[in-house]
């Protein structure tokens, strides 16, 4: 795939936001069995007993779902060489069987890498929001970019 | 139902460790064409030409696995209430297929809650390591557990 964005592509204040996608309620058990098996991602009748009221998908995989949104985005049409982690990660509210979410990457912050002269540091932050505009999900945390121009 | 754990039963420096958990090609693959599919976690011939040398897993399944392994040590026994977050993930090293993984999480702190008496937290560090002792991933994490003896202290 041809390389759209390069790390001096991501200037601070700069917004990607994404299309949509949902988990069916087979997706949220299915994860859940193999990752998170606490009954209220894995069983619809324990669930409806649980604090949540009914089946909500794990933590983990909302994050897998902003991750896929993030790469049918824009990521895969990116230098992107990977990830050294997440500076802060919140489950703001449940995601239910059918919520449709999607994605607003925000940059806050780019940093050339001092040890590489082909890469630098961009600091994002990343919310996922459901159909009513409710952030569910929110993390800021950093990726790294190949530059198109080394220094 | 009844649990083993509520939230008087953790405590400071408390370490718990689990077995090993093994991660193949298909399941790194397979994980990686639904939620992350860069060509480095998908496909194994353009992994060998990545920066990576080889295909590696998604740093989202490794903490998957890790939320795996957390259920089966303690969690599923514990009175949980669920997590508002976690905070300083770190992807230190890459998971390879066949590496076998394991977890050390140790209590860092435990806090009554103040707006709701029947409920605490404990904030937990989780380690992964890989069948060579080395660390591949870290997180900091808070886990909501009900209290077995609500505002007792």
């Amino acid at each position: 795939m041809t390389i759209k964005y390069y790390w001096e592509d991501f200037t601070p204040g700069r917004v990607f936001e994404t299309a949509t996608r949902s988990l069916a309620e087979d997706d949220i058990t299915r994860f859940a069995r193999e990752y998170d098996p606490q009954s209220y991602h894995t069983d619809v009748d324990a669930a409806k007993n649980s604090p949540y009221g009914g089946l909500i998908a794990s933590g983990w995989q909302t994050c897998g779902v902003t991750m896929r949104l993030m790469c049918d985005g824009y990521l895969l049409e990116t230098s992107c060489v990977g990830s050294p982690g997440l500076e802060e990660l919140r489950w703001l509210k449940p995601v239910r069987p059918g919520d449709a979410l999607r994605l607003r990457s925000t940059v806050l912050e780019t940093t050339p890498s001092a040890k590489q002269p082909n890469r630098g540091t961009v600091l994002f932050l990343w919310e996922t929001l459901n159909q009513n505009s409710e952030v569910v999900l929110s993390m800021r945390g950093r990726q790294m970019f190949l530059r198109r121009t080394p220094a | 139902m009844s649990h083993k754990y509520y939230w008087e039963d953790f405590y400071l420096g408390q370490v718990r460790e689990s077995g090993g958990y093994s991660l193949s090609e298909d399941e790194i693959i397979e994980f990686a064409r639904t939620y992350d599919p860069q060509p480095f976690h998908t496909d194994r011939e353009k992994a060998k030409q990545s920066f990576f040398g080889g295909l590696i897993a998604s740093g989202w399944q490794t903490a998957s696995l890790c939320m795996r392994m957390i259920c089966d040590v303690y969690l599923l026994e514990a009175a949980s209430l669920g997590s508002p977050g976690v905070d300083e993930v770190r992807w230190v090293k890459p998971v390879r297929p066949g590496d076998t993984l394991h977890l050390k999480t140790t209590v860092l702190e435990t806090r009554a809650s103040r707006s709701r008496p029947d409920m605490g937290t404990v904030r937990s560090r989780s380690e992964v390591y890989n069948q060579h002792g080395e660390l591949v991933m870290h997180m900091s994490g808070v886990g909501m557990f009900r209290r077995r003896k609500p505002g007792a202290d």
